[in-house]
């Protein structure tokens, strides 16, 4: 059965979250899932749109939102940012004074807003409608031995005070889907203790710190990778490790896209169609175990 | 004279702050609280009490990483989460940016961006919160230094886009905008 979605990338995944689009639209088309951009979908407002107005916060996501109920489908965002925001739209219209305003928002912009498609984020899907038994099926290269942590952040479990289609203070969305490629998914107290990235203006050496915390028990209890769904949580880990490392000592953690774990059970090009190559903290070790093809250019 | 928990309300801090009972769950599970001014339960007293001023220049609102632990847990169902988020956009519309002007500073210049060109620009995002920020010349190079090595990271990994993606029907988000801002005039 092919399942299609509206796919909204938002804006991490053009920038410094590109190797989280590539591996999802990869991993994604190789379980016989059909993803069509939302055309010319605009930025959702991120954290910013709340911090100004509430007009604004809903009025940025309702019209990418609009475009994808145009296209009659549900949408799939990897970004958990765009998920709480998008699904906050959504959510608002049950309530008949927010579903006025959001019309009186969308005014003269030739769009409307009804509630029909629902907002999925991407764990929900590969975790719920394609299931880590059909996964498992799919699986050519298990990731027998290795040994990872899974790391939600907030908004997968806790998208702005909302329901979760996961659990807010054990989630195992994440944890199934590894487990199904063979991985090992080790005890993590940290899952969904906040990595600190919304603070990277305000404060930055707290977003360092939190961040620390949690890859330094990763490291203790042995993990070979954190494994992760947002691209914000992957740049305080990732990108932001190197400097990390310079206030609170060595860490050499791979911070890997689940995506990307899962991409690499199935057999994709790790570098063409995952982008591991461009992870900041090396992935060459786990690379080099589970791919044969282990040079980029 | 409306009172700030009335402004709070309004600006989507929920009803329910008026429950609070003070048990601290809020700050017990603040990832941030160490580094607050003010704990998020006593931000809480503080809005319920009036206490404008104090309130709208504590750190405690730019320092709030918008995590939804405290709101998850609380047992008096207080959206402290919201009401923090509330608190920014009122102390932004004020302009008391005071206590943490970059953080503001970067708020406005991401939706400027993005009435500029739909989408985010990373580069052009952090020279708009530079030049936005209310601090002073030494502090504003000190910030822009320190962008300096994250930004050669993301230029080795290929991941710095050097071009802004712009989406096409531009002056439909721009309306977005004229729209939201005559909603929030009319209160």
């Amino acid at each position: 059965m092919s399942q299609r979605y509206a796919y909204y990338p938002g804006c991490s995944l053009e920038a410094s979250a590109v190797e989280y689009d590539l591996s999802t639209r990869s991993v994604l088309k190789a379980l016989g899932v059909e993803l069509e951009e939302i055309p010319d979908w605009s930025c959702c407002g991120a954290s910013a749109g709340h911090a100004v107005s509430k007009s604004i916060a809903l009025a940025l996501p309702a019209r990418d939102l609009a475009k994808a109920e145009s296209m009659g489908r549900n949408v799939l965002a990897p970004c958990p940012a765009c998920y709480k925001n998008l699904r906050y739209v959504r959510e608002s219209l049950s309530d008949e004074e927010a579903r006025r305003k959001v019309e009186r928002l969308l005014e003269g912009t030739g769009l409307s807003l009804s509630g029909s498609s629902e907002v999925r984020h991407l764990l929900e899907v590969l975790a719920g409608d394609v299931g880590a038994e059909r996964i498992a099926e799919a699986v050519t290269v298990p990731l027998e031995g290795l040994k990872v942590v899974t790391y939600y952040g907030c908004y997968i479990t806790r998208p702005g005070g909302m329901r979760s289609f996961d659990d807010p203070v054990e989630p195992v969305s994440m944890d199934l889907l590894c487990r199904a490629v063979g991985a090992a998914v080790l005890p993590f107290t940290r899952k969904t203790r906040c990595c600190g990235a919304p603070v990277m203006m305000s404060a930055p050496e707290e977003m360092h710190r939190l961040s620390y915390e949690i890859l330094q028990e990763a490291k203790q209890r042995g993990a070979e990778a954190v494994v992760v769904a947002c691209p914000l949580c992957h740049h305080a880990l990732d990108a932001a490790q190197p400097e990390i490392e310079k206030h609170h000592g060595a860490l050499s953690m791979p911070v890997l896209y689940i995506t990307q774990l899962l991409g690499l059970a199935l057999g994709l090009n790790p570098f063409e169609e995952l982008g591991l190559d461009r992870n900041v903290v090396s992935t060459e070790g786990i690379v080099k175990r589970f791919s044969k093809v282990t040079c980029s250019r | 004279m409306k009172t700030l928990v009335q402004e709070v309300i309004e600006a989507g801090g929920g009803e329910s702050i008026k429950a609070c009972y003070q048990c601290g769950t809020c700050t017990g599970g603040c990832p941030t609280a160490g580094e607050m001014d003010y704990t998020p339960r006593q931000i809480i007293r503080m809005v319920n009490l009036g206490m404008r001023d104090r309130v709208l220049t504590s750190s405690s609102i730019w320092l709030c990483a918008s995590c939804y632990q405290c709101q998850v847990r609380c047992p008096r169902g207080v959206r402290i989460a919201d009401v923090m988020a509330a608190l920014r956009s009122i102390a932004i519309r004020d302009g008391i940016t005071a206590a943490k002007p970059r953080a503001p500073a970067f708020y406005q210049s991401f939706l400027e961006n993005i009435s500029a060109y739909g989408r985010q620009f990373e580069p052009v995002l952090i020279l708009r919160t530079i030049a936005k920020s209310r601090e002073g010349v030494a502090a504003k190079l000190g910030f822009l230094l320190g962008m300096l090595p994250m930004g050669v990271t993301l230029l080795k990994s290929r991941k710095m886009p050097l071009r802004a993606e712009k989406v096409q029907a531009i002056e439909e988000v721009r309306r977005l905008f004229s729209n939201a801002e005559r909603l929030e005039a009319e209160g």
